[in-house]
């Protein structure tokens, strides 16, 4: 199917559509009327790592994270915000990646309007957009809100932010999802995107339906099945339950199926291509998976979890496989957290039969956070010439006020790539804001 | 015309822009909330793979996160991995801790298509060193 060629605005360079956003916004947030609060909230995280590559190489890149969001609220609950993330890199020794001593790249940048009622959103810029179908980040426009007698709709248009090692990704991407909710019951939507490509071919084309019933307080219901208007398939169905028949004891149970022709038919890394008679990739096209999972947790006493949980691989192709263990934890908010794992997975191949282990801890005195952490595979036969895989990390920071934070870790492997690897990090978080917490900003 | 006036009939009231209760470490939703949001019990053993069904409530997870949060994960491109990112947040369900290199040829056999949502069509580039 071919479009018409005039809606190829979308060539505009997705920095440029992000850069008009943020001019724009600045705009709106000086002319943000006087009885409007405005706070702003940054974060700069500056990291140093070190290491060294599968061929010998030094890496010493140094990082610059960057984040910061300016936000007009007014006294009726409404506001109009403008977030930017984005990193640069600088390599101190050998290329870290891409071929490149240098590299950067903007994750988001957009303006944003939150009305007061109906849960109105207006976004416009790079941003990450989930609705049913579509988990896509894309330099474009999104809307939402609320309606009448229960309904919400929200509808996105735009240019898809993709990366393309091996293949070619879509130009233009617009989808929308409609709901029905009675709130304390039930969410019921139905979703679709259409994508294209530079010679404006049907790129993606996806529809799904997706729920969180709530009937009683105890139960709680999720799910989402996706089909594919291009291969003509069911792409994925996926449901799970909950039912915490006490405030200590929850019981959850999932479910999903997913055909790998149809889920895999849009991708843009040669890793997760399928395995055609013309396309030499690693999935086979033939492959259907159901996975059927469980899981228990309990809370004996406050602060203390202990879990299990299952699950249940189920191949057409391939030989079934299970995964199962349990988790306990204790944790102290902001305090002391503590925990023990260990899981089984039970396969029929050398690979797919191993025992994993992780046990982890970590600790807040005064200034000073101390966190250890030790994971371990143990595999029944050597796999790449090991029997054993570990990794220890062990990690402090020193918080020197609100603002200010520095800190260090240092991991050992041992693995089928390294006898004994060591890495370094050492990341110094510095937090510009006049209202930081009041923004969500400790996340 | 018509969706002015669903719109204007709709009158709800939206969900607060910033949690009224700061809140530290992974919360349990349950111990304030006795509606639908104690279904986003950080703490529940499988929120981490339900938590793709929660996020269509975008809203609902911008109170406590920024965008950040959802940046360090789903990134467009992205060089160091969350668990190395966060090596002092033990508690957090972050992917691909340890040695991750030997460990992604088994989740890709067992399970690939948790890999689309974050590497499918987006940060991707490192793939391209072994896979070509």
């Amino acid at each position: 199917m071919k479009i018409n060629q005039t809606i190829k605005w979308y060539a505009i360079p997705g920095t440029m559509i992000t850069a008009g956003c943020i001019a724009t916004a600045c705009s709106l947030l000086a002319g943000a009327p006087a009885r409007a609060e405005t706070s702003v909230f940054g974060q700069s995280d500056t990291i140093f790592r070190m290491g060294r590559s599968l061929d010998n190489k030094d890496l010493y890149p140094v990082y610059e994270y960057l984040r910061f969001s300016v936000v007009s609220a007014d006294k009726d609950g409404s506001a109009t915000s403008l977030n930017v993330g984005g990193w640069a890199r600088g390599d101190l020794a050998d290329k870290t990646a891409r071929d490149r001593y240098t590299d950067a790249d903007v994750q988001y940048g957009f303006i944003s309007y939150q009305g007061a009622k109906n849960n109105l959103l207006v976004n416009a810029g790079r941003q990450f957009v989930t609705e049913g179908v579509a988990a896509q980040r894309l330099d474009g426009l999104y809307v939402r809100s609320d309606f009448a007698a229960g309904f919400g709709a929200a509808a996105y248009v735009g240019s898809p932010v993709v990366t393309e090692p091996t293949l070619k990704a879509d130009d233009f991407i617009f989808g929308g999802r409609v709901t029905h909710s009675l709130y304390k019951y039930y969410t019921l939507g139905v979703s679709a995107l259409k994508s294209f490509d530079d010679n404006s071919a049907v790129y993606r084309e996806e529809e799904g339906f997706d729920l969180w019933v709530h009937p009683l307080k105890q139960v709680n219901i999720t799910g989402r099945s996706a089909y594919n208007s291009v291969t003509n398939g069911w792409m994925e169905h996926a449901y799970a339950v909950s039912y915490a028949p006490l405030d200590s004891l929850r019981i959850g149970a999932d479910y999903s199926y997913t055909s790998y022709k149809d889920y895999f038919y849009r991708v843009t890394t040669s890793a997760l291509t399928l395995s055609t008679p013309g396309l030499n990739g690693n999935i086979d096209e033939q492959e259907k998976v159901k996975t059927f999972g469980g899981s228990v947790d309990y809370t004996p006493i406050k602060n203390l979890t202990l879990a299990a949980d299952f699950k249940n691989y189920n191949y057409d192709v391939a030989s079934a496989a299970n995964y199962f263990g349990g988790k306990a934890t204790y944790s102290l908010p902001d305090s002391f957290a503590a925990g023990f794992s260990i899981h089984r997975m039970d396969g029929n191949t050398d690979k797919l039969n191993f025992l994993e282990y992780r046990v982890f801890a970590s600790k807040k005195i005064s200034h000073l956070d101390l966190a250890l952490d030790f994971i371990d595979v143990s595999y029944d036969s050597r796999i790449n010439g090991v029997r054993n895989v570990y990794t220890v990390v062990g990690a402090a920071s020193y918080e020197f006020n609100q603002k200010l934070k520095v800190g260090a870790d240092v991991d050992y492997s041992k693995n089928p790539d390294f006898d004994n690897e060591v890495k370094g990090l050492v990341k110094l978080t510095y937090a510009f804001d006049t209202k930081r917490a009041a923004e969500g900003g400790s996340k | 015309m018509v969706a002015s006036l669903l719109y204007a009939c709709a009158n709800t009231n939206s969900i607060a822009r910033v949690h009224p209760e700061a809140v530290k470490g992974l919360p349990n939703c349950t111990e304030c909330h006795s509606d639908s949001w104690g279904a986003l019990n950080h703490k529940a053993t499988d929120f981490y793979a339900r938590h793709k069904f929660y996020a269509s409530s975008k809203a609902a997870c911008a109170s406590c996160h920024q965008e950040s949060f959802c940046a360090d994960c789903h990134a467009h491109k992205e060089e160091i991995k969350p668990s190395d990112k966060y090596k002092d947040a033990v508690e957090r369900n972050l992917p691909h801790r340890g040695d991750y290199l030997s460990q992604h040829k088994i989740d890709g056999k067992i399970n690939p298509a948790s890999c689309v949502k974050c590497h499918g069509r987006q940060n991707n580039e490192g793939c391209i060193r072994c896979h070509r």
